[in-house]
Formats: C-alpha cells, structure tokens, sequence
C-alpha cells in the first residue's frame, strides 16, 4: 500500500491531501499516482489546476520524451481528471471549474489525435455544437461538449449567439453531419426551427441531422421544428449522437 | 511514430465516458439550487447580463455574482444580448451617477438623472443610474418586487399593465411602466428607502437560554435536532412596523447583535395605515402584502449574507413583533375581522373561543419561502388583544414590566399608538388609530426620517425664519414626526398657529423653508391634529381609567418610530404627550426590537411574558361614552387638560 510522501508532485500531494476525505477513494487515488512518472504528476496537476497552456506543454514534451500516449493518457490526463470528478462531487469546486479542467484536458488529447489516426483510429464522428442566435447561455451546450469529446467525437463548438449562416459555413468547411443546437431561453428556442429552415434554402438539410436541447425543448418541440434528435441532458446527448450518426450512415 | 491498439483506446473512452457521466449528473443536481455560472470564488462567468452580477471585488478580475443559491437563480439572467452588453458597460465604467449630455426632459432618482428616452422602461433607466431596483423574475411583471412610487410624470407613461393591476395611485412596477412620451421629467422613489435606524437604546445583557442551541456536533430547537452545527447559530429578530421595519442578526451563542438593518415596509402600495392594508388585503390582490415583506426580507438577508461570514442555513430562528396586521400579514393569515368591529384578530378569537393556549404563533419558516436554514422557525410574539399587538408585548419585555412596581405610562407612538398603564400588578392596554401624519403620510411635506428629513425646528423671531437640522445634515426634503412636533410646538409659543390650527392671517398656508418649497398647510395641521388626538385620547383615557393624574406618573416609557427623536418639552406643549416633569419621560428607542431580541435569546422571558399578556386588560377607547368630546379637545393644540 502507498503512502501520500510516495507522490513526488507536490500540488497532487496538496490535493489529495486537502480534497479527497473518503478513506478508501484516497488510499485509491494515493496507489494510483504514487508509481508514475514525475512528468505525469505534472500534467495531472496541471490540469487539476484548469491551466491548459501547461498542459498543452507538457503533454508534448512527455510524447518527445517517447512516454507512450496511453501511459499519458492513464497517468496524466485520467488521473488528473479522477480528482477533479472527487472534489465536484465534494462540492470544493463547480461546473466553472470543472470545464476549466476539460479545457486543459483536451489540450492533452489534441496532442494524442494524431497518434490515433496513425494507428488508423479515427474519431467516431464530427460534430458542430452552438447555442443558438440571441442566446448567451452555454453552460449545458459545454456539458454536452464535455460529455461528447469524452466519448471520442470530434467536436467543432461555435460558442453562443450562433447565427444560421455561422451553422451552415462550419457544415460546410467541417464536412459535418451532425449539428447540435442548444437554447436555454423560450424567446430564443424558435432559432433552432429557423436554423434547420436555413438549411433547407440553402439545399443543405438532407446532408446533416440535427439535434436540439436545452431547458425550455421537449420532444414535441424538437420534432416540430423538425429536429432529428432530442436529448434532455449531456449523457442522452452522446447516445443520441451515436444514434443519428448511425442512422446518417445507413442513409447514404 | 508509436501505434495504439484500437480495444486499449477504447478503455480509455470508456473510463473517462464514466467519469465525466458522474460529473454531468451531479452538475444537474447542482443546478436546481445553485447558478452554475458560479466558480468556487463566488464569481460570475456567465457572457450574459445577470442581476446577480455585481462589479469584480477589489483585486479580483471577474464580477461578483451576489445570489445564494437561492431558490431560483435563473429568474436573474438576462433574456437578451443588449441586455449583457448593457451591464458590461455598467460594470465597466461603473460609474455612480450618469449625468446626460443635453438639455430634454430628465428620468430622476434622488439626487442622480439621465435623459428620458421613449420606449425605455423606468427599470432602464435605473440600470442607467446604477440604482438598485429589487426584482427576482427577470423583469417580467411576476415578482412584484420592483415597485416604484411616480413623484412626477405619470403621463408620459404607458398605462398599467394587467400585471400592475394591484396597483393604484402613482404606484409601477419599474419593469412595466414604459416612457412613451418625452415631454415632461418623470421622478420616481423606490419604496424601500433606509430610514435611519432606530436600533435598541439600551443593549443590556440577557441571560442566554435560546430555543436554538448547539449540542456538540448538531443543533436544537426545544429538544429537536435541527440540523448539524455549521459553525454559528443566528436568529433574527424583527419589528414589523406598518411604516419602517428593523430587524437584527443575532449570535445566539454569545448574545452578540451581528447586524442590523432597518427600511421602509414594502407594503406602502397597499396604503400607508393599517386599515388600508385590511381592506387591501381582503382583495383581489390578497397575498401580495404577505409576498412583499417575504421577498424584501429575503432580500435582506441575501445582502447580509453576501457581506458577512454568514450563510442563510445558520439562521434557525426568527422571531417576529409588530402590531396584530403586521404580525398576522407576515403570518399570512386574514386578517379581515382586525379591520371591523370588535377588531379582534382570528387568532384572538381562537384564544378567546378556548381554541387555542395563547395568541402566539409558530410556523416553520420555509411555510414562507423564506430564506433560512430548512428547519428555521418563526416565533410570532403574542399579541395583547385587538390592535395592541406583539409591539406592545415587546415593549413590555423590553422596559422590563415586571419590576414596575410604580404607575408608568407606555406610549408607543406610530401609525398606531399603543398605550399601557398600570404596575407589574394591573395593566390596562388601548391602541389608537393615529395613522401616518407624524410618520411621512397624508402631510404635504411629511417624510419617515430618512437622510434630508428635517428633525427639529427652532423660530428664530427676530430673523423671522425657521432654523432647522435635518437628518444626514443635507438640504431638507421634508419634515419627519420629530421635526412636525418641533414646528407645531413653535408655532404655537410664538402665536403663529392658533389652538385650533388656524394660521395668523389666515394663511392657508406657511412657509417653512422657503429656499427648498417647504411649506405647511392648514390641512396638513388639520390632519396633524387628529393624529395628535388619538395620541391624546389613549393617554388620559387611560390614566381616568386607572385612576391617576400626570403627577402620579413615576415613568412615562416612549417608544417606537420617531419617539425617539421627540423633543418632549414640544410634545408635551401640544398635548401629545401627558404633562408629566421631563425627567420622568424614558425613550427606550426601539423597544419593539429590543424585546423581540430578548425574547429571541431567553425562553423564560417568553414564558414569563405570556402570562403578563394573558393579564392585560384591554379598552376599547371608541366604546367609551365621552370619547367624541376627549377627541375633539385633543384635537386642539395646547398641554393636555387633566381635570378629573
């Protein structure tokens, strides 16, 4: 069994230390990190720390150093990303934060991607996210971000106050053909039914399926508006996404 | 370049498919009590304008976001992008007072104005003027917290929405209320100003036996766990005025005050006297007088919150004073049958009828949505019986009844005065319905004593003028109680008014300040006088009832509103006060508050004081078969004629 002094990255040592109270989740983590590399320690901590340059930095520098990209992947970014889960559910930290912490940890696997397509692993599909025109709300459409890079997609986010035309170029450059629109506000919501009417002057519609979320959208709606999926929350989405990707595939 | 096997990658995926799935759920909790918005510094992040969003505190690089995790935060988001770009702004330049550029007609606010411009809300404009409008709904006409008083140019605005029909008089919702012609000024005043508090003159030591206590790790109430200890126990006590309420946060551990605030009852729209609110409430707007002081204490207690190292989940009990309206309002009760004959509340009547023990009450606090720990209860003081409410009761706390053993006279003067005489013995009690004149209503230029309220009044003879000081020591808006006893008072020694209120000359009207507008009516004098009166009626009919003259006064206690501030020599001059030797009278300040802390901090004054309050003898004062006549006569300003 491993004791904390075996961690030699001083700011994981603080945090398991200072964050993680459950006895046996803390001997869990402890014998997690205890064996790895120094420069895991520091990327774990970099990323618990949200600062995703250093991450991005690190990472890098781990890979020329010939560190394998799964050893990365378990020892820096994961076990970073283990404590981040531990101190949210503890309430130490919040959803600013935690989205912080994917920020950096999707600097990591940017570095990972090309390894992947090397490999001949390609992500499991490319998705354009944004919150519809005249919505400033983003919360949940980054949960779901979250959720899907998670899950391996490929995901291009267009941020908040997406316009209909901003949807269609990201389409078209992206070659996607999946498109998530996300509204949190009942006077907004209607720009997701313009969004995919947009794309249908412009010929487009039959190229892309369209997923919609958000607190005011029920089922009902999204199929009024002609959406092709709904997802009432960020785990539903990536099932959701799978499942019209699958579909899209089946139609072509 | 290295290869990874597809299955290993896809472990990967699934572990931290896993871990961000915990994390989502979890967030989704989170979000139905707290902004997710929110970092761990209390910060904002939201791109989008939000009431909750404050200037960065010092040294820090994001805006503060000042909401609790109250019940629902997303009432504050701002629906629109203008609306973000707006407080960007705002919280950017953060400047205190906007001055327009131009001439044109003016949105005013006190001392701070902008340009009127059509198609704004009176909520734009005090956005622009950095004035802090309370709201909860997002500005949707839901909450009913934004309401504002007109002073001037309620036709150049849009009529009242079918939200607003609760309303009446030149009273708006600031979210509703749009300009829609730019001709004249329009002046608006948020209901809730903060009068000058009136905190407890005497902060005396009481022994510390609370309901609400800490055992080791948890926290009781009686003998109940409550809750786990969360570092500190706090109670609040309130006085429920019908004009001004004041509470204060108390450490139940050490006794200590922690905080005290005091503003203006929120329930002005509903009239400025009890009976007005009676009849307000037994309408179709029933429930709204209840919400307003809800919400506005809310609030308060979000604002100290905010400030001190204080959550909301360390107030356990609030204890509550104020007349029987009041009381009974904030209770949520009908109060119907205290607005007609024989005034009795329905918590009286259950008393009366055998139903219940005493008029005291005991609610669980979230009953009321408000905001305190979960298990929080609210203690309703009881009453004393009709009008004489838990105030009184207080008062009694507070000035200590129980070793009274010489004739002391209580005079809690308000919109209603409440009136006791007698010894820890026997004790006779009357309320009488003076309404607002001393209190800021029905006078021309009456005001609460709020900052540039003048509060005493010297004629200066030979200059032929009024000195005066006003409160904050700025220029004069109005006059307050303290000031209008002062003025009436002078004007009568140097025989500018006569008994009767009729002005030298005729007048119909004098100049008081005449550099500020400041002027006194005949009628203003007339309303005056019967509030006076009613003062005047409680005080001698008492003291015939218990049989004593002023001389055999061995304390006359002053309590509540201005009382404090009351120059006694002046109210005993008109015949406010009974004619008894100066050094007898003792203003308690805010006794009300005062007692209601003392009961927030010991269970045998509560227990000792239900017994008092079941003892009291109460007057009707109209029954009595004279009363006309002692109006009348005290409706005249001269000392008070005891002849008996």
């Amino acid at each position: 069994m491993a004791e904390l002094s075996d961690i030699q990255n001083e700011f994981v040592r603080q945090e398991i230390e200072e964050y993680i109270e459950r006895e046996g989740e803390r001997q869990h983590i402890i014998d997690l990190f205890a064996p790895t590399k120094p420069s895991m320690q520091a990327i774990a901590a970099a990323l618990l720390d949200g600062q995703h340059h250093t991450v991005d930095k690190l990472t890098r520098a781990a890979l020329d150093d010939n560190v394998g990209a799964l050893e990365v992947m378990d020892n820096g970014l994961i076990a970073g990303m283990a404590i981040v889960g531990i101190k949210f559910r503890e309430n130490f930290i919040f959803v600013p934060e935690v989205l912080a912490c994917a920020r950096a940890m999707k600097a990591g696997m940017a570095h990972i991607e090309p390894i992947l397509s090397a490999s001949g692993i390609q992500p499991i599909g490319k998705v354009i996210m944004g919150t519809v025109k005249g919505d400033l709300h983003d919360i949940g459409k980054n949960l779901c971000i979250m959720m899907m890079r998670g899950a391996g997609f490929e995901v291009i986010d267009l941020g908040v106050d997406t316009s209909s035309d901003d949807f269609i170029d990201a389409v078209e450059e992206h070659e996607a053909g999946l498109v998530g629109m996300s509204a949190l506000l009942t006077t907004t919501m209607p720009n997701m039914g313009r969004t995919i009417e947009a794309f249908i002057d412009a010929d487009l519609r039959d190229d892309v399926k369209f997923m919609v979320g958000g607190a005011p959208v029920t089922p009902e709606f999204a199929e009024d508006m002609g959406a092709d999926g709904y997802g009432d929350n960020a785990v539903e989405c990536v099932d959701l996404a799978k499942r019209l990707l699958a579909a899209e595939a089946a139609d072509t | 370049m290295e290869k990874i096997d597809r299955e290993e990658f896809e472990k990967r995926l699934a572990r931290i498919s896993d871990l961000f799935a915990d994390m989502v759920q979890h967030a989704d909790e989170q979000s139905k009590t707290r902004c997710p918005y929110k970092n761990r510094f209390n910060q904002c992040t939201a791109k989008f304008g939000c009431q909750n969003k404050r200037p960065p505190r010092a040294s820090e690089s994001l805006p503060a976001c000042v909401s609790d995790d109250a019940l629902d935060y997303r009432g504050a988001w701002e629906a629109n992008p203008q609306g973000y770009e707006e407080m960007r702004d705002q919280l950017q330049s953060d400047s205190s007072a906007v001055s327009s550029e131009g001439g044109g007609p003016r949105v005013i606010c006190g001392d701070q104005q902008c340009s009127a411009v059509e198609g704004r809300t009176i909520f734009d404009c005090a956005d622009q003027l950095s004035v802090a409008v309370p709201t909860s709904c997002g500005r949707h006409g839901h909450c009913h917290e934004c309401v504002v008083q007109i002073k001037s140019g309620m036709q150049a605005l849009s009529q009242p929405t079918e939200a607003e029909s609760f309303l009446r008089d030149n009273y708006r919702l600031a979210c509703q209320a749009v300009i829609q012609k730019t001709e004249s000024d329009i002046e608006f005043t948020l209901l809730r100003r903060s009068p000058r508090i009136l905190t407890s003159s005497v902060r005396r030591q009481v022994e510390r036996e609370p309901m609400v206590r800490r055992q080791g790790d948890e926290v009781l109430y009686g003998g109940e766990v409550i809750d786990h200890y969360r570092g500190h126990v706090y109670g609040l006590a309130i006085d429920l005025g019908t004009t001004t309420v004041a509470a204060e946060l108390v450490d139940l551990e050490s006794g200590n005050v922690v905080y005290e605030v005091s503003f203006e009852n929120p329930q002005r729209f509903g009239g400025s006297d009890i009976m007005h609110r009676i009849s307000y409430d037994g309408g179709e707007a029933n429930g709204e007088l209840h919400r307003a002081i809800i919400n506005t204490l809310n609030a308060e207690i979000r604002s100290f919150c905010a400030q001190l190292p204080v959550t909301r989940h360390e107030i356990y009990e609030i204890v509550v004073v104020g007349n029987s309206t009041m009381r009974d309002i904030f209770f949520n009760l009908d109060v119907q049958s205290i607005g007609q004959k024989p005034y009795k509340s329905s918590i009286e009547n259950e008393y009366l009828n055998g139903n219940r023990d005493s008029t005291e009450l005991v609610e669980l606090a979230r009953t009321f949505r408000l905001y305190t720990n979960r298990n929080a209860r609210v203690f309703g003081v009881p009453l004393i019986a009709s009008h004489v409410g838990a105030d009184v009761t207080a008062n009694l706390v507070a000035m200590d009844v129980s070793s009274q053993s010489d004739v002391f006279l209580l005079v809690d003067a308000g919109t209603n005065t409440e009136v006791v005489i007698g010894t820890s013995d026997r004790l006779i009690a009357a309320s009488c319905p003076a309404g607002p004149a001393f209190e800021g209503g029905v006078v021309t230029y009456g005001m609460p004593g709020c900052d540039g309220a003048i509060e005493s009044v010297r004629y200066d003879a030979k200059a032929r003028r009024f000195d005066y000081k006003t409160i904050g020591d700025g220029p004069p808006q109005g006059i307050c109680g303290s000031g209008l006893i002062d003025l009436l008072a002078e004007l009568r020694r140097y025989g500018i008014m006569t008994p009767k209120g009729v002005f030298a000359d005729k007048a119909r009207e004098l100049e008081i300040v005449s550099d500020y507008g400041i002027t006194l009516s005949r009628k203003d004098a007339s309303e005056l006088a019967q509030a006076k009166a009613a003062n005047y009626c409680g005080q001698i009919i008492l003291m015939r009832k218990f049989g004593v003259k002023p001389s055999q006064i061995h304390k006359l206690f002053l309590a509540g509103g201005f009382a404090n501030y009351v120059d006694s020599g002046s109210a005993i001059d008109i015949g406010f006060l009974a004619p008894v030797p100066t050094d007898r009278i003792v203003k308690l300040g805010n006794a009300a508050l005062q007692g209601a802390r003392e009961l927030l901090l010991s269970q045998s004054r509560r227990r000792a004081i239900g017994k008092v309050v079941q003892s009291i003898e109460h007057v009707e004062l109209e029954t009595m078969s004279d009363f006309f006549e002692v109006f009348v006569e005290g409706c005249q300003f001269k000392p008070m004629d005891y002849s008996e």
